[in-house]
């Protein structure tokens, strides 16, 4: 049976598709995970610094987006911005978790590492703490922060993704940046900053 | 008095985003994975025709609100029969106060529908 439907549907090309899978069509199954797992792992990626939660976060993500399809509106919001919403927000909560265990879970660097692995290890624990000072912010400048800075998106498409006004998500962003740098600052010797300038 | 550090200059939290934007592509184990969660969670084609689509008084009854609305439609259409047949007093005279004229109409048997009054 081809349940596909009209893909320009909702002038969203995965509402259609999300139809058809709900109909039954293994193709748009197909056709769907290879368009969104990346988006949603990258994402995922991006604020989690770390493959294996990130690998978990998408898994969850479009697990709830095939429970969603059968009841799927296609006047409601696009498929990608609805899952951006909910990727940051398992992320968040991840994020929260791995800060509660962080000082059990820490390991130590090898004490004399070569040069080459020793930049490599400063620029994974430098994004590391990135994501930990992310986790450190109020919900909404977290996720307005990451849609902007660290997906790209404009301010009215995370508007959109937030169900919330283009000013109101300029004052999160300019917020949650300037709380970041302020965060940051206070592990600056501990990542190397310093050293990176002598 | 207490030193207070200086924040980290946006130009490094702008390099530490540019940095933390680079990601590894999804490999093809993780991809089989994903693709095995949307063909479990995947209602069949068979499984979308056998359900039949709701018929008209289905469709009407949900548009009134259900069941229970529809019970509360019967329940207030039953009063209005109620009142007409049989007023009670006070209605009839608030209308007579209200509207300035009222009719009764006896239909077919009588004013005395039960059979309660003897002789």
């Amino acid at each position: 049976m081809d349940a596909r439907v009209d893909p320009s549907l909702n002038n969203d090309p995965h509402a259609g598709m999300l139809a058809a899978y709900a109909a039954g069509d293994r193709r748009a199954a197909r056709e769907l995970v290879q368009a969104l797992t990346p988006r949603v792992f990258g994402q995922a990626h991006r604020m989690l610094q770390d493959r294996a939660g990130a690998e978990d976060v998408a898994q969850e993500a479009l697990v709830r987006l095939w429970r969603a399809a059968p009841d799927w509106q296609t006047g409601q919001a696009r498929v990608t911005t609805w899952l951006y919403r909910v990727v940051a927000n398992l992320c968040l909560d991840r994020l929260r978790a791995r800060r509660a265990v962080a000082d059990i879970d820490a390991v130590d660097a090898p004490a004399d590492p070569t040069p080459g692995v020793a930049a490599q290890l400063q620029d994974a624990a430098r994004l590391r703490a990135l994501s930990d000072a992310l986790a450190q912010l109020p919900d909404r400048q977290a996720q307005a922060v990451a849609l902007r800075h660290l997906e790209g998106l404009t301010n009215p498409q995370i508007a959109e993704a937030m169900g919330i006004g283009v000013e109101a998500v300029e004052s999160l962003t300019a917020r949650g940046k300037r709380a970041l740098a302020a965060i940051l600052a206070g592990r600056k010797d501990e990542l190397g900053y310093d050293d990176d300038q002598t | 008095m207490m030193m207070t550090r200086p924040d980290m200059p946006m130009t490094e939290l702008d390099d530490l985003f540019a940095q933390a934007r680079a990601v590894d592509p999804v490999d093809d184990a993780f991809m089989a994975r994903m693709l095995a969660d949307a063909y479990d969670a995947q209602p069949s084609a068979a499984q979308v025709i056998a359900q039949p689509a709701p018929g008209l008084w289905a469709r009407l009854i949900d548009g009134l609100g259900g069941w229970p609305a529809l019970g509360g439609l019967s329940a207030a259409a039953a009063a209005g029969v109620w009142l007409g047949v049989m007023p009670p007093v006070a209605l009839v005279d608030w209308a007579g106060q209200t509207l300035g004229l009222t009719e009764t109409v006896t239909l077919g048997v009588g004013g005395d529908v039960f059979g309660l009054t003897e002789g």
